[in-house]
């Protein structure tokens, strides 16, 4: 290795220190004991370990309710906007019909929708459904804002499927869907899974809506119960480390799996030339 | 690296099925279904286009249809319509806050857009340079950066500058600075200067893996004749790397401003746009004016020049991209 290689390693490695620390640093806070938290000596290591911090945050009220609301706002945005998202791929990718482009068009310009901008008109037509203050305004919400981008994505997934192999399975006697069922579906798989991952995050993480549409306590989704740790916890950052990490291992994991798929998903429209 | 591909020809395909039941099966289909096989595209297309149409295109033309209305809390309680004409807009553009809030929020986005694509640039690049077990340790850790919940990463960094017991200080301190029990919210813009360091520390991860597929995308063959041709590393990146990864580059800044222009969390989660509105952005304008206050149709008004701005911001792009596309379908 020359001089110019072992320095880019240098850098590389520090360069990885500063992305990583911050998730060094809620892992070893929250599991370090209290008393050492608030105290003004040099810490970068723990001295001692418990796992006190992490009880702390899974009792505290309102911590398993609002993790709760937010698996069942998410999943159930997310699988809508899945089945329905993949039904109009279908038609998009692989359908000969009048108004096609129109509708692949109204499908990108929607995924682009700047959707902080809709707050208000949001709220004023939740109020007036009757679904102020219920989980169900934002299973909506969450749903219009992954919907566009499941449909877009999903349509570049099912292109890539050759249309050959699908004419084959009908060749062999299945019907239209015996085809879809037995070929596109299975070859399809790695693609429902990136996609809805990256639409369960994004329903995961989102806060402006779930803050303005449910203020009822026993309604909050977790991002806004941890924005609201100050209260729960006071300076309690042991405890506050404990729940963002409790709050970040499901998405992590997910992330370890699809992580290779997505980059390419999102900027496979790059507009060449 | 494109996923689309990797899953072609994965399934045996028979290729002995007799061609003769082919055609007789196909014909068969088409005579008997051919109604619904027209009408089965806008069947599968139908709720996908209700769902957009309800739930994105109707508060689209409520935004705006709000931003001409007086609509504060007795109004929407008396369900009584009011039509003020442009009095939100005067109202709005002439308040000089509005001014200085979308000229931060302009630069907020500039600076962090352009700080995060030349970062992620500058590491894809740096990439390629390196041994396989530091290229996957970086990678690895940048993933951890990129998967953390947005509240999460928020939390924490508000522990990291904590003014008491904040690790920086307290390394700040050991490394000789004057930093004991410094504060790094007392401005707007150093409350924004650390907002931004998150922001940009979350988005470089994506930037990063997104231009490396572009890096690596690029033919080995070219480097070497350029090396043949004796270029410099500056050369060699303006001749070969640059032309190839433009297209990406131009996208992801394209994605980046869309992103980063309407951040909201985590400005809010720190200081609520504090001290004293110091870190105030447009969206944060429009939660103030409308959830806050309750003043609805100057509310919608600040979202509609929110939307405008942000057009400007990326008008360019934008009409390239919808032109591309078009003509691709």
């Amino acid at each position: 290795m020359n001089a110019k290689k072992v320095s880019a390693n240098v850098v590389a490695v520090l360069v990885a220190a500063f992305f990583a620390f911050p998730t060094y640093w809620m892992v070893t806070t929250a599991l370090k004991p209290k008393k050492d938290l608030l105290s003004s000596s040099f810490d970068l290591i723990p001295s001692s370990v418990t796992s006190g911090n992490f009880v702390t945050a899974w009792t505290k009220p309102g911590f398993l309710q609002s993790l709760g609301n937010s698996l069942l706002v998410s999943l159930s945005a997310v699988v809508a906007a899945l089945v329905i998202g993949l039904l109009a791929a279908l038609a998009m990718s692989r359908m000969r019909f009048r108004g096609r482009k129109g509708f692949v068009m109204l499908m990108l310009v929607a995924q682009m929708a700047p959707f902080e901008a809709l707050l208000i008109p949001m709220f004023l037509m939740m109020r007036d459904l009757g679904l102020y203050q219920q989980l169900s305004s934002l299973i909506l919400i969450y749903f219009a804002v992954t919907l566009p981008f499941c449909a877009w994505t999903l349509r570049g997934f099912v292109n890539g499927i050759p249309i050959e192999l699908e004419e084959a399975a009908m060749v062999d006697g299945c019907g239209r869907w015996g085809a879809f069922r037995r070929v596109t579906l299975p070859l399809l798989g790695p693609g429902l899974v990136a996609t809805s991952v990256f639409a369960f995050i994004t329903a995961w993480n989102e806060f402006l809506f779930a803050k303005v549409m449910v203020r009822a306590e026993d309604k909050e989704t977790l991002p806004v119960w941890l924005s609201g740790f100050q209260s729960a916890f006071g300076t309690d950052w042991g405890g506050a480390m404990a729940a963002s990490a409790l709050f970040t291992v499901p998405v992590l994991v997910f992330f370890l799996i699809v992580q290779r798929k997505m980059v390419t998903g999102v900027t496979a429209g790059a507009v060449k030339g | 690296m494109t996923a689309v591909e990797t899953t072609d020809a994965a399934v045996p395909v028979r290729t002995s099925s007799p061609a003769p039941r082919r055609a007789v099966a196909g014909g068969a289909r088409r005579r008997r279904g051919s109604t619904f096989d027209r009408l089965l595209p806008y069947l599968l297309l139908a709720p996908a286009v209700i769902g957009i149409l309800w739930l994105i295109g109707f508060p689209v033309v409520s935004v705006v249809v709000t931003s001409f209305r007086k609509l504060d809390l007795g109004e929407l309680v008396r369900g009584q319509v009011v039509w003020v004409g442009l009095d939100n807009y005067a109202k709005v553009l002439s308040d000089p806050r509005f001014w200085e809030i979308t000229l931060r929020t302009v630069v907020f986005t500039a600076v962090v857009v352009a700080t995060s694509v030349v970062v992620g640039l500058v590491i894809a690049l740096l990439m390629r340079q390196l041994s396989t077990p530091v290229r996957i340790l970086l990678q690895v850790c940048m993933l951890l950066a990129w998967a953390m919940p947005i509240i999460a990463s928020t939390t924490v960094y508000q522990w990291i500058f904590d003014q008491q017991y904040g690790i920086l200080n307290k390394i700040l301190v050991k490394l000789g600075f004057d930093y004991a029990g410094h504060s790094w919210f007392s401005t707007g813009t150093a409350t924004l200067s650390v907002i931004g360091l998150l922001i940009v520390w979350q988005a470089i991860p994506f930037l990063a893996f997104s231009l490396y597929a572009g890096v690596i995308g690029v033919p080995a063959d070219l480097y070497e004749a350029a090396g043949i041709d004796g270029a410099t590393a500056w050369q060699t990146f303006r001749a070969v790397t640059w032309p190839e990864l433009k297209p990406l580059l131009m996208m992801v800044t394209f994605l980046s401003l869309l992103w980063d222009f309407k951040v909201f969390t985590q400005i809010w989660v720190f200081k609520e746009g504090g001290p004293s509105g110091g870190s105030t952005t447009l969206p944060v304008l429009q939660y103030l004016e409308g959830i806050s206050q309750s003043h609805f149709g100057v509310a919608a008004a600040v979202s509609v020049l929110m939307v405008v701005i942000l057009t400007l911001l990326t008008v360019s792009y934008l009409r390239k991209l919808l032109q591309t596309q078009e003509g691709k379908l």
